[in-house]
């Protein structure tokens, strides 16, 4: 036992000495205090809350963190390692999809004397990595060692409807830990995000090539996001189907199922074109690529790209190989599909009644159970209907959230949650169409009609018209609309 | 709004039936305490039932619901009462299926062979004979209340190890909700009472008469069909006269905003309920329209809210007037508000039919519809196979198919299957996973029933079968090999004991 022991502390120290000596002075604690939106009542914010992370100093006097550290914030303020001041912070770039951001602190002392982290490489499977946060439980900074455990796409929680890049590791990463920079070799190696309920001894880190994505993105001033190839696509195993393409019956390309609506695939891509290969990783019959040695999906090639470029793919088409160019892009539907941050709601109130557009965060309004029954066609509107019936698609399907009670509209049998069809016989494809329709003419009564079942409310234009600025006071509204 | 497709309306659960057996142990102090409640009883004593009420007992094929090569049996008992000559009414529910009916008379002894003469699923509604003479000796016919239904000195009576129990009931209210077994909404009588596993058709009754049979129970509160929707459909069926019921297949809403009568162009006071959806199916000529007022129903007027005042039973909503002594095919005379004027309707009860949805809610009496095809498990996609995902299926079933049940049906497609599972096979490798797709074509052939599946797959092109999923978030088309399909199945048969290949209704 004794000589295992002593094992363990020669690697243990033979790890440490690897590391910089005082990687701690770049790392910064974060406090946040934010407001988030609401949903249901768009002119309205959460309460002040106010919660911790951790940060660290990179070149260019920026630091980096989670992007979920500082969403909706009002106010940052950032500690250095051991130092009492508070320094005041703002948000740079921040990229939800990939849940990382930049902060600069204007204080020029803040930097003074701190060696900025740089960034290594994508870690290998088993390698040792130590992770410095300032986690709950504590003040002082925490280090946590651990073994890189896997590497693959992993959904990442903040964005919710994104799978990206993820390392897991058996370092503890807790709550405080997002945002501090996982460290290998004197570099930072990742930047810690998430666990998962459930699994123990299994945190998750942003790598390198995420990492890097997102700041040659921000290169240009603007953070645009990853894109993806508008595609999805199936394993190509059965071996009759791959001999109904005249494909060789191996273990190579991939099945291009469905074209996604609406993406620049639709010109290049026809559903049971076969990707043998995206750039230059050769893809395997489950839609797989070895990428730094680790089998992962083809999703993270495509996730090499910036916005607009193009990706080069070898396809097979009636029994040939040939070469097309894809372009990818972010997705401009992702957005509502997926949690929203830092821009609060779009919403238009008219007499009491209030419209926003339909997104996964207006649903989650609706409380755990929001794909159940109640929430049955808004759910279908905002995440099928684009994929069923794309001609029928509305570019922002409106929906009557609330009625704010009033003399003019205490009759409305419809209270809120109804998706709006039309308005005054306008079609509503966007909530510019509400503003439009109410101000269209309209023979002395407004008429909305609801989906799906052709329920329709009237209001009498004139005693709208005049209820309108007292039920604004009334709710505290400061702005009928937010554009 | 109200809405015949809308289930949100309140039910109550049945409670699972207690075997005799387990009763054994309460019955001595339950049979103290039967005593105390009979005697607080104002009506007829509980023994003038003896000679009217049989206990039955049926056993009936089940089916797991996504493997339903495999029956089950499942036995249930109820009650029944002697209505006529050699007559046993009972409800319909859990006759579906059936393998082997037996009654017996006075609550215990014999038990002798019966069958089922008459059944109306939607009505829940069923007539039992037994064929042997020795059973009807002693047996009285029991009357129905005709006419107004009282609400003082009603009982629930049953036979309950070998004895016959009697409850008081205390009445509740009149209510016009989904019926038991069907999609319409129809009378209901509710009553509270302390007798429990109520709803297996025990009889309501009072000063001798039956006022109702029993469908179901939630806490205290029992359900009951009242005999005022009994009596004439079993008068009817008598004569020989019963189309089956009928129903309103319109959705409509209550108004309460007086904009909204003012845009219709009503004038007076507000009153009506509003249609908001007349489906293309069932067909009925002529229809009524989106935006049509329901001023009047049959002579009642209806109101803003949608109701009518019965003169038997108060406020109903006006969809008790499409069963309300009336059946399938018959006139019902409407008042409507159209267009700004107003004008007279007939319009003509379509009949209840389970296949009028796209999904069906009930498939009664058939063994479920499956296909094996070289390892694709095919199923129609229906109502009964949405429950296999457990009763709260509306929050269980993967959304887009619990979402089809508010779905209407189209000229090209009256129905849809639904792939349900893949069982693995060397044949199927690459499409193990898939599951819970519901078929669009198969072999460029749209696919509404299943039938539709196996007639495509003669035909298949250049040697391979192609089937297209409905576009969504999913697989959208799997390819296999025609010519190694029947081989295919075999050995899956074999693999998985699945006795037979296929169950297909004839088309």
């Amino acid at each position: 036992m004794k000589s295992i022991c002593s094992l363990l502390a020669a690697l243990a120290l033979s790890s440490l000495t690897t590391l910089a000596a005082d990687p701690e002075k770049a790392v910064v604690q974060i406090f946040t205090f934010a407001q988030e939106a609401d949903w249901d009542e768009p002119w309205k914010f959460s309460q002040l809350r106010r919660s911790s992370g951790t940060g660290f100093i990179i070149k260019g006097r920026r630091i980096m963190t989670n992007a979920h550290v500082v969403s909706w914030a009002r106010q940052l303020m950032v500690k250095r390692y051991q130092d009492p001041r508070p320094y005041l912070a703002r948000v740079v770039f921040v990229a939800h999809d990939c849940d990382l951001a930049l902060l600069e602190v204007e204080d020029s002392l803040f930097y003074d004397g701190v060696e900025p982290l740089e960034f290594g490489p994508l870690p290998k499977v088993r390698s040792t990595v130590v992770t410095y946060g300032y986690p709950a439980g504590g003040e002082q900074i925490s280090y946590t060692r651990g073994v890189v455990s896997r590497i693959e796409l992993q959904t990442y929680a903040h964005i919710g409807n994104r799978s990206l890049l993820g390392v897991q590791t058996d370092a503890a990463i807790n709550p405080g830990n997002s945002g501090g920079p996982v460290i290998q070799d004197d570099k930072v190696i990742g930047v810690a995000f998430q666990g998962m309920p459930g699994l123990e001894n299994a945190g998750f880190f942003i790598p390198a090539p995420v990492i890097n994505h997102f700041l040659d993105d921000i290169k240009d001033g603007k953070y645009d996001g990853f894109p993806s190839a508008g595609i999805r696509t199936a394993p190509l195993q059965n071996a009759a189907y791959r001999r109904k393409l005249k494909l060789p019956d191996n273990d190579k390309g991939v099945r291009v199922d469905t074209i996604l609506p609406g993406t620049p695939a639709e010109k290049v891509l026809r559903p049971d074109d076969v990707v043998l290969q995206v750039g230059n990783y050769p893809v395997g019959s489950d839609g797989s690529i070895v990428y730094e040695g680790n089998r992962m999906a083809l999703a993270m090639a495509v996730q090499e790209a910036q916005h607009g470029q193009s990706m080069a793919l070898k396809i097979w088409r009636d029994a040939k190989e040939q070469t097309v160019a894809v372009p990818v892009e972010v997705s401009s539907t992702d957005k509502v599909l997926g949690n929203q941050y830092d821009t609060p709601p779009r919403y238009f109130v008219y007499a009491g009644l209030v419209f926003t557009p339909i997104s996964l965060d207006y649903l989650k309004t609706f409380g755990r159970g929001w794909s159940d029954t109640a929430g049955a066609e808004l759910t279908y509107e905002l995440f099928y209907r684009r994929q069923e019936s794309p001609k029928t698609v509305r570019s922002e399907p409106i929906v009557l959230s609330t009625v704010l009670a009033d003399g003019v509209n205490a009759n409305f049998r419809t209270r809120g949650r109804a998706l709006v069809d039309k308005i005054n016989g306008i079609r509503i494809e966007r909530l510019e169409d509400v503003i439009r329709a109410f101000e269209s003419p309209s023979n002395g009564q407004h008429v909305v009609e609801f989906l799906p079942k052709n329920t329709f409310e009237c209001l009498e234009r004139e005693s709208a018209d005049k209820a309108n600025a007292n039920i604004l006071k009334t709710y505290g509204i400061q702005k009928d609309r937010r554009l | 709004m109200h809405s015949r497709h809308d289930d949100s309306a309140s039910r109550t659960s049945r409670p699972a039936l207690l075997h005799p057996s387990s009763f054994i142990l309460q019955h001595l102090a339950l049979a103290l305490a039967l005593i105390l409640l009979c005697q607080r009883a104002p009506a007829a004593p509980a023994s003038d039932w003896e000679s009217s009420l049989v206990y039955i007992e049926v056993t009936r094929k089940a089916y797991e619901v996504f493997q339903p090569w495999t029956p089950k049996s499942r036995t249930v008992q109820k009650n029944g009462l002697v209505i006529g000559a050699r007559e046993i009414l009972t409800t319909a529910e859990e006759l579906s299926d059936r393998t082997l009916v037996r009654v017996q008379r006075g609550g215990r002894g014999k038990w002798w062979n019966a069958e089922v003469v008459w059944l109306d699923y939607h009505a829940n509604l069923a007539v039992l004979t037994a064929k042997e003479d020795g059973f009807w000796p002693g047996l009285k016919p029991a009357a129905f209340i005709t006419g107004k239904l009282p609400k003082e000195g009603l009982q629930i009576v049953r036979w309950r190890s070998g004895n016959l129990e009697a409850r008081k009931a205390e009445f509740n209210q009149f209510l016009v909700e989904d019926a038991r077994l069907s999609f319409f909404q129809h009378l209901q009588l509710e009553a509270s009472t302390e007798m429990q596993a109520v709803g297996w058709a025990e009889p309501l009754v009072a000063n001798g008469k039956v006022a109702g049979l029993a469908t179901g129970q939630g806490g205290n509160n029992a359900r009951f069909l009242p005999a005022s929707f009994i009596e004439p459909i079993l008068a009817a069926r008598k004569a020989g006269k019963y189309p089956g019921l009928g129903f309103f297949p319109f959705t409509w809403t209550p108004v309460e905003n007086p904009s909204t009568f003012k845009f219709l162009k009503l004038p007076g006071d507000p009153r009506g309920a509003l249609v908001v959806d007349a489906p293309a199916t069932p067909k009925v000529e002529p229809n009524l329209k989106p935006r049509d007022l329901i001023l009047q129903v049959d002579g009642f007027d209806v109101d803003n809210q949608g109701y009518y005042r019965d003169p038997d039973y108060g406020q109903l909503i006006v969809e008790n007037l499409g069963s309300r002594r009336k059946f399938a095919g018959d006139v019902v005379k409407m008042k409507i508000w159209r267009d700004g004027a107003q004008m007279t309707l007939d319009y003509r009860l379509p009949k209840l039919d389970y296949s009028v949805k796209l999904l069906a809610e009930q498939t009664f009496d058939q063994a479920p519809e499956y296909l094996v095809a070289g390892g694709l498990v095919l199923q129609p996609l229906n109502i009964p196979l949405l429950r296999g995902f457990g009763e709260d299926w509306k929050r269980r079933a993967p959304f887009r198919l619990a979402h089809y049940a508010g779905e209407p049906t189209s000229a090209e497609r009256s129905g849809l299957v639904v792939l349900t599972s893949v069982l693995p096979d060397p044949y199927v490798v690459g499409y193990q996973d898939a599951r819970f797709l519901v078929v669009d074509t198969v072999n460029g052939q749209k696919i509404s029933r299943l039938a539709d599946v196996q007639a495509a797959l003669q035909t298949p092109q250049d040697g391979f079968h192609t089937i297209e999923f409905h576009r969504g978030d999913n697989l959208r088309r799997i390819v296999l090999d025609a010519g190694l399909m029947d081989a295919a199945t075999k050995r899956i048969l074999e693999r998985y004991r699945i006795p037979v290949a296929s169950h297909i209704a004839v088309k």
